[in-house]
């Protein structure tokens, strides 16, 4: 036995109202090791991170730091063991600059004054330490979401962090933001500091972790060393069974030009127009970095931007969409990005949230026909598979792919002629992920357009008959089935020319 | 139900109290007075409690109350010096400003690209205003019947507080203005509108105009001894049809929904505009009907303080009465039960011989603690209904 | 550009605005050579307006331009603000009616020392102030008392209505009335404690209610009065709208005659129910004179003349009782004043 572990999780239980978050989970950290924690949603890797992190207290088990048995019971007491917590929605305060995030809190102080220079200057130190190279005196609502990213981690390591626990710290980052995170990780490794690395994506984990452990309904699934990091075989210990056939889409049959878009300019991206086509039976992928516009110029057809010029045609008819009212009278329906946000009113049930859009094509004189209601909400539920309690539970109760289901079922209850899905899939666990792919066969087959988002390479490739790549507000270039492969669509993504054309 | 269950045992245990202490209170007498206030209260929080459900505010129901008040009694009583017609004309007059004011605020909303109404709408809307103000301005001077007089006046003085609401969403929703900030200085603008046309006189209908005074002064006689004030019908029939509105019709759906999430909302193809502007035009309307009342009621209008506060005792009793300042959540009924406490408080605290100085303290004291009483048994009504999952996870 | 277009649309609102206030007021006193009094009452109210009338009538006479300012709530604060502004307009002389003397000391003084003051309807005592113009109001409040006792000769339960206490028109008034009823001597300065009952041989004051100048609690409290003591005697309203508020309340519930009002002040309300005999009277103090004396007197003093000044430093207007007798030429009286109004304004 050479030294203890930096940080070990013995037989540690959460019990939350109604479910078992952890059961008897246990875990080991070495010094300057990558583990990398995955689980489908509701696997208890994020309780378990907040176990570690002092936001929660375990109800049974133990936490040893150095192999001393430590009660973590408050973020500072993790905080003096050297353990910090990166949030997936990142923590600053976008108002104030770089310095004073990073020592948010813990402001050095002179006479009972901040004292600016002492702490811009260590400040300095920090950002230097993650590779930002920007003035700590940037606010940092200025800086790209990647940077935003780094001076999370700079504010980690100024509290001499000795585990740095990241949770799906890539999720908003683009391609090239993830390879800066990915060597600042790796640089910090090589000086001894261990990271706790949550994510979904399985082929970052492939990349970059030294070992792996899965949790599967709040217990240890299993264990991968460096050289078993498989995709398949992290898919089979997360889903508990085999999945060799990852997407089962057939191709289709395109049928008549179900949207048009002539020309249109979106408001605040580049000035020149952008034309596309979507048929009806097809489903068609916009690929691109983040930032590449592809969210402005889907929430520009859907009119919550409306377009500053250009025509846009739904089955052949000229329609004017200045609002999403327009498009959904059009027969359009966008899932989008942000469902919390945007999707959802998560206080409401189940039952009225599916029901808004429909509400006042099923009403008789503005009153809400309470039984159509119920029955569209009742079918949505079991056509979707929603897991939920009734159509009375609150959506924010269920977890994030049933929350999506019922951003879908909203507007399966319209039955649209085109569907708009911005990232679909973001955040949920790869059950749900399935279904989801899963229906939009099921509705492209169906006779519906679907035009969807993805920043996930497999799925673009997988499911989609036609990809758009976008760069820099642009549709930098179209590539059809047989064209398809991840290094076109990254040629197109990042500006260069296609290998073939 | 659950909602108002607390609430409601708030009220009959003051009740229940007062009347233990005080064989006064529970008098015929002193039941019609509660209630009569309680009623012309209840209807200004009925209308803030739509506002509030779509997660604002409105700030400038008690100066709106003070402007009808005045209006309505200057309008109702033209002094004799005044020239024939004068009434009619003058609210030609002010309806043309206000028409053309609302064309210049529907220009800028374009103007910043907020709204999509067509200019020539605009145009007409403008023009018209520009001719009716003519029309009053310059058209010969008649008065109108007495028959015609006074459904005309009250007509426009509820068409006027409508147009006060429709103005404040506009605002809110079109050129993007925090609800408070509108509203607050509509609060401000109004009282000195009033002030200002009434010349800081006191308005009053003295001896006359006994048949629609009755509207706030009147009772239905139920039994020989308890008769039923008549804003208390009044409050009645405006709380059914807000409460079927809120709960039963799409309005109140999407109005519940936007005061949550307005952009899950919009994106459903909601015009979330058109409801914010809705609630706000209810509450104003209902701040004047209630101006109305108040003002038959008390026959003292003083311009300067008819009013004043009133907006805070409205959202104090839609508080108690479990709406979310947050948005999103509300009963009517707890709302109307709510505005009652708060009158029973007040009764109870003179018929009780308690010092008036206190009268503000033992309110906000009332109201924290039924504010706390609430979230204290919400919390405990969420344990128990884990522990019961926890139990039995089926 | 959005932006810029913005900006101009702002500025001419600025613009704009700024022409229109231009165009209401004006900025200095002495604009036009002659001398400028201000009068500054303690809030807004009928009364005042026919104090405005006097102060006007006399400024038209003496050919002085005066400033009439009504403060509105809070009108401590107010008083304060509409000072200051006076004085930065060089007024040659304010008057003044204290909302809270014993607080405003300072602003008065501080007045006193720029220009000419003088109080008037209500006194700040211990301050610089050069004479008080007003009527006495302990002996108004035992007129009130003698009205009482008119109307209710064989005693009974009475209850005090004002608009607040702490001012010292209220308490001299109310001080005034208990110690008439009482039969105590005269002396301005003893004080009983609001919220006791206070009995006599024949009368009892059962408590006195505050209602924060708001008519609608006025008349509320007037009626929980009435449901917490059925038997009431007689309701004494303090201020202008109290006794209307009071008439409201028994008019509703079916009483009026039966309790008597005795009230303070001419709202044409109670004018009228005196005249009905629902109300047995009043008193009243002189506003017009108020207004009229004061600008008189700052006029005088202004010029130099200081022998105008009572060496008491009193300028008594005696308070009138009205009853039913002398009801209709005090109405006489009043709408000639209030007409004149119209013409000078």
């Amino acid at each position: 036995m050479s030294r203890a572990p930096l940080l070990e999780v013995r037989g540690v239980s959460k019990r939350f109202p109604g479910v078992l978050a952890l059961d008897r989970v246990s875990l080991s950290l070495g010094h300057g090791e990558i583990l990398a924690v995955i689980g489908e949603n509701g696997a208890g890797k994020s309780t378990l991170m907040k176990v570690l992190a002092g936001v929660q207290h375990q109800d049974k088990g133990d936490v040893l730091v150095d192999g001393e048995p430590a009660a973590i019971d408050s973020v500072n007491a993790a905080y003096d063991r050297g353990i910090v917590l990166i949030h997936q929605e990142l923590n600053l305060c976008g108002n104030l600059d770089v310095a004073s995030n990073v020592y948010l809190g813990r402001e050095p102080r002179r006479h009972g004054l901040i004292d600016h220079k002492t702490m811009r200057t260590q400040a300095q130190a920090c950002i230097a330490k993650v590779g930002l190279d920007v003035k700590v005196s940037t606010l940092v609502e200025r800086l790209p979401i990647g940077r935003q990213q780094l001076v999370e981690i700079a504010k980690a390591l100024s509290v001499d962090a000795r585990v740095l626990i990241m949770d799906e710290p890539t999720s908003s980052l683009s391609t090239r933001e993830t390879e800066t995170l990915f060597a600042v990780i790796e640089d910090l490794c090589a000086s001894g500091v261990s990271i706790v690395y949550i994510s979904h994506r399985l082929a970052e984990v492939k990349r970059l972790a030294h070992r792996v452990v899965v949790l599967r309904d709040g217990h240890n699934a299993g264990e991968l060393a460096r050289d078993e990091i498989e995709h398949d075989a992290m898919v089979r210990l997360m889903v508990g069974r085999d999945v060799s056939q990852f997407y089962a889409r057939k191709p289709h049959e395109p049928g008549a030009v179900a949207l048009e878009a002539e020309d249109i300019v979106v408001p605040g991206g580049a000035p020149e127009p952008i034309s596309l086509r979507v048929h009806a039976r097809e489903i068609v992928g916009i690929a691109g970095l983040v930032g590449a516009g592809r969210s402005e110029l889907i929430e520009t057809l859907f009119g919550v931007t409306p377009a500053v010029r250009g025509h846009l045609r739904v089955g052949g008819t000229d329609v004017r969409i200045s609002s999403p009212k327009d498009a959904i009278a059009a027969g359009l329906a966008l899932v989008p990005e942000d469902r919390k946000q945007s999707g959802l009113v998560l206080e409401m049930a189940v039952r009225e949230n599916v029901s808004l859009p429909s509400l006042e094509r099923e009403a008789r004189r503005a009153f809400i026909d309470k039984r159509a209601e119920r029955e569209v909400a009742g079918r949505m539920i079991a056509d979707l598979g929603i897991k939920t309690r009734d159509d009375r539970q609150v959506v924010k109760d269920l977890s994030g792919g049933n929350q999506q289901k019922v951003v879908l079922a909203k507007w399966l209850a319209l039955a649209p002629r085109v569907l708009l899905l911005d990232e679909p899939t973001r955040g949920i666990d790869i059950g749900a992920k399935h279904e989801i792919y899963a229906l939009m066969e099921r509705l492209a087959a169906d006779g519906v357009a679907v035009l969807f988002i993805s920043s996930e390479m497999e799925e673009i490739l997988g499911i989609s008959d036609r990809v758009l790549v976008m760069h820099e507000g642009r549709i930098a270039g179209e590539l059809g089935r047989g064209e398809l492969d991840e290094e076109a669509v990254m040629q197109l993504a990042t500006g260069g020319q296609p290998a073939r054309t | 139900m659950k909602k108002i269950l607390g609430i409601t045992t708030l009220l009959i245990v003051v009740v229940a109290a007062t009347a233990a202490l005080s064989p006064n209170f529970l008098t015929a007498y002193n039941v019609q007075n509660i209630i009569r206030w309680s009623a012309l209260f209840g209807i200004l929080s009925v209308g803030v409690a739509f506002v509030i459900v779509t997660g604002g505010i409105d700030l400038s129901i008690g100066s709106v109350v003070g402007l009808v008040g005045c209006t309505l009694a200057m309008l109702l009583n033209p002094i004799d010096e005044r020239p024939p017609g004068w009434a009619w004309k003058s609210v030609f007059q002010i309806q043309g400003c206000i028409a053309i004011v609302a064309a210049v605020i529907w220009g800028l909303a374009r103007f910043y690209g907020r709204s999509r109404g067509s200019g020539r709408r605009l145009l007409w809307l403008g023009l018209a205003g520009a001719a009716l103000f003519a029309a009053g301005r310059y058209a010969p001077g008649f008065d109108l019947p007495a028959w015609l007089h006074l459904p005309f006046v009250v007509l426009w003085v509820l068409a006027l507080s409508l147009q006060i609401g429709l103005l404040h969403g506009l605002l809110i929703t079109k050129i993007g203005l925090q609800p408070f900030v509108v509203t607050l200085c509509g609060l401000l603008f109004y009282r000195g509108l009033t002030r200002w046309v009434a010349a800081d006189q006191t308005q009053g209908f003295g001896s006359g105009f006994t048949g629609l005074r009755k509207l706030a002064t009147g009772k239905l006689p139920l039994t020989d001894d308890f008769a039923l004030p008549v804003p208390a019908i009044a409050l009645a029939v405006l709380a059914i049809l807000s409460g079927v509105l809120l709960n039963k019709t799409i309005f109140g759906r999407y109005m519940l929904a936007l005061g949550r999430n307005e952009t899950a909302t919009r994106y459903s193809g909601i015009d979330t505009d058109r409801y914010v502007i809705l609630a706000y035009a209810i509450c104003s309307l209902l701040a004047g009907i209630g101006g109305i009342l108040f003002a038959l009621d008390i026959n003292s209008i003083q311009p300067s303080g008819h009013g004043n506060f009133y907006e805070l005792y409205a959202i104090a009793a839609a508080v108690l009465g479990g709406c979310s300042l947050r948005g999103g959540e509300g009963s009517i009924l707890g709302v109307v039960i709510g505005a009652a406490v708060m009158r029973v408080l007040y009764n109870a605290i003179n018929v009780l011989g308690i010092p008036t100085q206190l009268e503000f303290a033992i309110i906000g004291l009332v109201i924290l603690g039924g504010v706390i009483a609430d979230e204290l048994v919400k919390r405990l009504a969420a344990k128990r209904r884990a522990a019961r999952q926890a139990r039995d996870p089926a | 550009m959005p932006t810029r277009s913005s900006t101009r649309v702002v500025a001419l609102l600025f613009l704009g605005l700024g022409a229109g206030l231009a165009a209401c007021g004006k900025s200095d006193a002495s604009a036009d050579g002659k001398k400028t009094f201000g009068y500054v009452t303690n809030g807004i109210a009928s009364f005042w307006v026919i104090a405005k009338a006097g102060a006007l009538a006399a400024g038209e006479e003496l050919d002085v331009d005066v400033e009439v300012r009504m403060p509105g709530p809070p009108e401590d604060a107010e008083q304060k603000r509409t000072i200051e502004e006076l004085l930065a307009m060089n007024v040659d002389g304010i008057a003044i009616s204290p909302v809270k003397p014993d607080n405003q000391l300072d602003v008065i003084n501080e007045a006193a020392a720029r220009t000419h003051l003088i109080t008037h309807d209500s006194d700040a005592p211990g301050s610089d102030r050069l004479v008080y113009i007003g009527m006495d109001n302990y002996l108004a409040g035992r007129m009130c008392g003698e009205l009482v006792k008119e109307a209710l000769p064989d005693g009974g339960e009475i209850m005090i209505f004002v608009g607040r206490l702490g001012q010292d028109n209220a308490d001299l008034r109310r001080q005034g009335l208990i110690d008439e009823l009482l039969d105590r001597s005269m002396d301005s300065t003893r004080h009983d404690k609001p919220g006791e009952e206070l009995k006599g041989d024949k009368y009892t004051i059962l408590d006195t209610r505050t209602d924060n100048f708001d008519s609608a609690a006025a008349k509320s409290q007037a009626e929980d009065a009435l449901a917490k003591y059925p038997d009431i005697d007689g309701m004494v309203g303090l201020f202008a709208y109290n006794p209307p508020a009071i008439l409201e309340a028994l008019a509703a519930a079916g009483k009026k005659g039966e309790v008597q009002v005795i009230a303070f002040d001419e709202d044409t309300v109670t004018l009228q129910a005196i005249e009905d005999g629902s109300c047995h009277g009043t008193v009243v103090q002189n506003p017009y004179r108020y207004g009229y004396e004061s600008v008189k007197m700052l006029a005088a003093i202004a010029e130099g003349d200081k022998s105008v000044i009572p060496a008491s430093g009193f300028l008594d207007i005696p308070a009138r009782k009205i009853t039913k007798d002398s009801v209709v030429d005090f109405r006489t009286e009043l709408e000639s004043l209030i007409a004149g109004t119209a013409e000078v304004k």
